[in-house]
């Protein structure tokens, strides 16, 4: 756009790919491993990662600040129907939720933590359900006579039903919605085609309105023609923050660290915070048991349901025994299982 | 960019987060206050007081006195523009879906005979007796009732996004006329959900009443039971080339089974050619096919008829800039290509005009002609004034005193121009259309006022508007500025110039429906229209007399001649209406009143541009965060910089594959320099306990740095600028972006 070419100039430091594919072909591609390093203790480097003096403090203070001036328009935009997409540099987790918890307090706000592993979908859109629904009651001083709430409770009803509802033709008033605050809508829980098109139909619900960061440069790819358009309709805002990435690199390995017990102990903790509780007994079980006989495995079969989630996100694997069985371990050494269970047993 | 004005007087950032809530996978923040949702938030009065009523083009952001009612009356205010909005945006957006249907019109009422007419040939093949109709299986007789019919849609666009609008429409349509209508997306037909999903979803929509079962002989009890007998049910499935090829199958294969029980017709969408459900079904299901053909409108055609109800013709009284439509079409020729989007950044556009300019709550009252209760509060409506005068365009123009009738005098003036201007333009795209000009072009043409500027200085005089037309006012093409400039309008006039007379007569008579508005030009087409009359009525005797007896060259000359006369009228005349009339609208006064200007926002909410951006926020931190200490570097990187910064700016000089160790070595030594400038930076902290820490044993902590380094990189995978070594090639990442 004619609007940009001039700039495209500006930036002597941008090199195109070829340029980069030759300095690599060029002989001069380095050949020193990450062992020449003289690495720190594992203990060491995480100690130091947690209290890394922050630059710029100041600054990013007053960056972040400068943003509430807009708060106002944001909320303008959310009522004329769009939805805001939030992109720039830095973590915009504490910029959203302080938007959220100021200028939107006369909405009822639900907020979606996408950099997290896993998110169950339909459990996000019962509960927006339940809270439209309370914020529908709340508005109206003669509750529930000229509502037509449906026999069933939320949380038994199908996706379409609650859909329909959120989307509602029963209550007829425009300006009334939910706001939905995701944090790192293309993070890795939120991330696949089938989850995406659930935040669309969502995010298109007249009840609704979405507010969502992302941080990945690759994220518009998620979300076609369809869904940009008529589903999210975003208006994009431009926000860097250049606030750490706290959380939201939490579930990242450190790359001068190597599969470290604490690491993968902590991870697994995270991950199965966010399981069932039942889901949650079974792997105990699975752990103290593996504890206690070191020398076995134990043959699980009957457990496949909890066991497939398991294996999904890595927290359990399975061998072929000396016999023939499949059996399924925890791929962690003891000391860090003995960690994880004393952390899941608090 | 964030305007730095308010960040004096805010406080840090609050952070609700707990821990507990950061890893849960969502979270209430909070329910709705019991406060009506009307009334605005008071966390953020204080700033919006500033934000509401200056636009930050304006110079007068500080000025006091520009902020509106100051006691209260803002969240009043802040309504009464989103009221305002509603009612502008609600006017554009009906008309809009009004210029579709009417666009759609005869392919629907085509469509719909065709679904008449099939369904009595359904009906021919027999009505089932009682038994047959109640049996819960279907009935066969021979291959012909075992036909499905099908109208394929040749939808013309690449994209399918423009359809869904229309196959919604096309099914309201077919609803009024009382057929049973389902509208089926590509969704319902996917490998995961099978054959039960689009049998679920048909049921939803057509028994209303969640069910569980998904099974046709449901459906076909309710097609008998509910008196539905008369009436065909129809099935619109919106892009076939998007759905699963089995699952498809599967459902014509079944329907055309039962289609003496329920008379399906078929009406599915076809964006790319008519081969399409030959390429997706097997021939057993072609077989039970029996297809005819629709053509929707194309595109362009549906986009000059939005632009000229939207944009062109009095709609709602909202205009965009010059440099906004030129921005807009680009959108549309180059990037994107759908109506929807269009009509998405229209609305951008829109919204974004009442959000930041304070008086386009005139707009409602003023250009809709109705109700003025938000000007009538006296405080309100002094605050207006006081911000009009100070519009740039009040300025330039100079209007003399500041008063309210001023005020009106000038609106009612913008009011007049803008009808004028209208007329003109829609007089060239009618004497264009044959030259297939689209009125979009026409439009972005039509709005430049630098071709304007150059029209009215140029060495003409103005036209006495007494004046009749006559030979004298012709201009020769050439030497006319904007003939030379306005390349699309140039067309239209050397158009009326070339056109046959009788044609030109049409054209004529369409102008003067055109320019009832404006009496002059008005007067002058009928002058125009007189003389075509009169020699048509000549030349037609001439004829009749000249037949017999001469050859017919010489008259044949004359009425050549005195045609080409006509056509040089008529071209001379739009010509002085372009001149005189098509006053673009940003050279009135108080424009900034109904005319939406501020592209570069425009830009910025309809295209976000992750990649580049986030590229450069790294590459360029200190423009953003506007620090004191790594602004003065020039191109060289001071270890002062946001450590991700540092190492995405020393990514750039590798290779596509990053070698961590270097990658490493490079940040320590640039983080290290840091130390010898570590006084430097310490006497611009206030705080005497970081000065502590910088006079600490100067040794750079290696565990500390690596932590750094571990953290930019895991910032860098967070926004995938870089990808994480393969087992493959354990010492290095891989870099993503490759300039921007």
């Amino acid at each position: 756009m004619e609007l940009n070419d001039g700039e495209e100039e500006e930036f002597g430091f941008s090199r195109n790919y070829f340029l980069a594919k030759d300095l690599a072909a060029s002989g001069k591609k380095s050949t020193h491993k990450l062992s020449d390093i003289n690495l720190v203790d594992e203990q060491e480097l995480r100690a130091a990662a947690s209290n890394i003096e922050p630059k710029h403090e100041k600054e990013i203070v007053s960056l972040i600040d400068s943003y509430k001036s807009l708060y106002s328009r944001w909320v303008f935009m959310l009522r004329c129907g769009f939805g805001l997409l939030m992109y720039g540099f830095g973590s915009k987790k504490a910029l959203l939720e302080d938007f959220a918890s100021t200028a939107l307090t006369e909405y009822s706000v639900v907020v979606i933590n996408g950099y997290l592993q896993s998110i169950n979908i339909k459990q996000v859109v019962i509960t927006l359900a339940e809270v439209l629904w309370n914020q529908c009651k709340s508005k109206r001083k003669t509750p529930s006579r000229n509502l037509p709430r449906a026999q069933q409770p939320f949380n038994s009803r199908s996706m379409d039903d609650l859909f329909a509802f959120l989307d509602g033709s029963e209550l007829k008033e425009n300006d009334y919605f939910v706001c939905v605050v995701i944090h790192n809508i293309d993070g890795p829980g939120l991330r696949d085609s089938e989850t995406q098109q659930h935040l669309g139909r969502i995010a298109s619900c007249s009840h609704i309105r979405m507010i969502a960061s992302i941080d990945h440069v690759n994220a518009p790819l998620l979300w076609d023609k369809k869904m940009v358009h008529t589903q999210f309709n975003w208006h994009w805002y431009h926000v860097p923050t250049f606030a750490p990435y706290k959380v939201e690199g939490m579930f990242f390995p450190l790359i001068l660290a190597h599969g470290s017990s604490a690491q993968t102990a902590k991870t697994a903790a995270i991950v199965l915070q966010s399981l069932t509780p039942n889901a949650q007994s079974v792997f105990k079980i699975l752990a103290e048991y593996q504890l206690s006989h070191p020398d076995e495995e134990g043959n699980q079969v009957t457990l496949n349901s909890h066991l497939t989630e398991f294996k999904d996100h890595e927290l359990v694997k399975t061998r072929r025994h000396s016999d023939g069985q499949d059996c399924f371990y925890i791929p962690l050494a003891s000391e860090a299982l003995e960690k994880l269970l004393s952390e899941i047993n608090q | 960019m964030a305007p730095s004005a308010a960040a004096a007087d805010s406080s840090p950032p609050s952070s609700p987060e707990t821990t507990e809530n950061r890893l849960q996978p969502f979270f209430v923040l909070h329910e709705a206050s019991s406060r009506k949702p009307e009334r605005t938030s008071t966390g953020t009065v204080k700033t919006r007081k500033k934000i509401d009523f200056s636009p930050s083009k304006l110079k007068n952001v500080e000025k006091p006195d520009v902020e509106i009612a100051k006691e209260g009356g803002d969240e009043g205010y802040g309504n009464l523009r989103m009221d305002a909005f509603e009612v502008v945006w609600s006017k554009i957006e009906s008309t809009i879906k009004d210029v579709l249907r009417d666009i759609n019109a005869n392919v629907f009422n085509e469509i719909h005979q065709w679904v008449r007419d099939s369904f009595s040939t359904i009906r021919s093949f027999g009505m089932l007796t009682f038994r047959e109709a109640t049996q819960a299986f279907p009935i066969v007789t021979d291959a012909s009732s075992k036909q499905l019919f099908t109208g394929l849609v040749l939808t013309k666009n690449m994209e399918f996004v423009d359809d869904l609008l229309t196959f919604e429409e096309l099914g309201r349509h077919l609803k009024s006329q009382g057929c049973h209508v389902a509208n089926l997306s590509s969704l319902d037909f996917t490998a995961k959900s099978g054959i039960g999903g689009c049998l679920r979803s048909l049921l939803r929509q057509f028994l209303v009443a969640p069910l569980d079962a998904a099974d046709i002989s449901i459906l076909a009890s309710w097609y008998r039971e509910q008196g539905n007998y008369n009436n065909p049910v129809v099935v619109i499935v919106d892009d076939i080339e998007r759905c699963c090829g089995s699952v498809l199958s599967d459902f014509i294969l079944m329907f055309s089974e039962w289609v003496l029980k329920i008379p399906v017709i078929l009406i599915m969408g076809v964006t790319t050619t008519l081969d399409a459900p030959r390429n997706i079904l097997p021939s057993n299901v072609l077989q039970r096919l029996c297809p005819c053909m629709f053509t929707l409108g194309t595109p362009s055609e549906r986009m000059d008829a939005i632009i000229e109800a939207v944009l062109v013709r009095q709609c709602s009284g909202f205009s965009i800039s010059h440099k906004v439509a030129v921005f807009m079409r680009n959108y549309f020729v180059r990037q994107d290509g759908t109506i929807t989007s269009f009509i998405r950044a229209l609305k951008i556009a829109c919204s974004q005009h009442f959000s930041m300019e304070p008086l386009s709550i005139i707009l409602k009252g003023f250009f809709l002609e109705e109700d003025r209760q938000g000007l009538q509060d006296g405080l309100l409506l002094q605050a207006m004034f006081k911000h009009a005068f100070d519009l740039p365009s009040y300025g330039r123009n100079k209007m003399g005193e500041e008063n309210v009738g001023s005020f009106a005098h000038c609106l009612s003036e913008l009011k007049r121009s803008q009808t004028e201007w209208r007329t003109v333009v829609l007089c060239l795209y009618e004497a264009g259309k044959g030259d297939r000009i689209q009125l979009l072009d026409l439009l972005c043409e039509a709005l430049n006022p630098a071709l304007y500027s150059s029209r009215t200085s140029g060495t003409f005089t103005k036209v006495d508007k007494g004046h009749g037309v006559s030979p004298s006012n012709n201009f020769p093409v050439q030497q006319h500025p904007i003939m030379r400039k306005g390349r699309l309008i140039c067309q239209a006039v050397q158009k009326v110039r070339d056109l046959p007379i009788a044609q030109l007569y049409k054209l004529l008579k369409r102008w003067e429906e055109l320019t009832v508005d404006i009496n002059e030009i008005h007067a002058k087409l009928k002058e125009l229209l007189s003389v075509i009359k009169l020699e048509n009525g000549r030349s037609s005797r001439q004829d009749m007399a000249d037949s017999s007896k001469r050859p017919v060259s010489r008259s044949q000359l004359n009425i050549e001649k005195e045609s080409r006369a006509v056509n040089e009228k008529a071209a001379s005349l739009i010509e002085c209406m372009v001149r005189d009339y098509m006053q673009p609208v940003e050279c009135s006064p108080l424009h900034e009143i109904v005319c939406f200007k501020n592209v570069e926002t425009l830009q910025l909410a309809l295209i976000g541009d992750p990649r580049r951006r986030i590229q450069i926020d790294l590459l360029e931190s200190y423009k953003i965060l506007r620090c004191s200490c790594c602004s003065r570097s020039g191109h060289s990187l001071l270890p002062s910089l946001h450590d991700t910064s540092i190492l995405y700016n020393l990514a750039q000089e590798h290779g596509d594959h990053i070698n961590l160790h270097d990658w490493y070595q490079s940040f320590k030594s640039k983080v290290c320099s840091s130390r010898s400038k570590g006084k430097h930076k310490s006497k611009q902290s206030p705080l005497p306990k970081k000065r502590k820490d910088m006079n600490e044993p100067d040794k750079p902590c290696e565990a500390s740095i690596q932590a750094r380094f571990c953290k930019a990189v895991t910032e860098l995978q967070i926004t995938g600028l870089i990808r994480m070594p393969t087992k493959r090639r354990p010492d290095f990442v891989q870099r993503v972006a490759f300039g921007l």
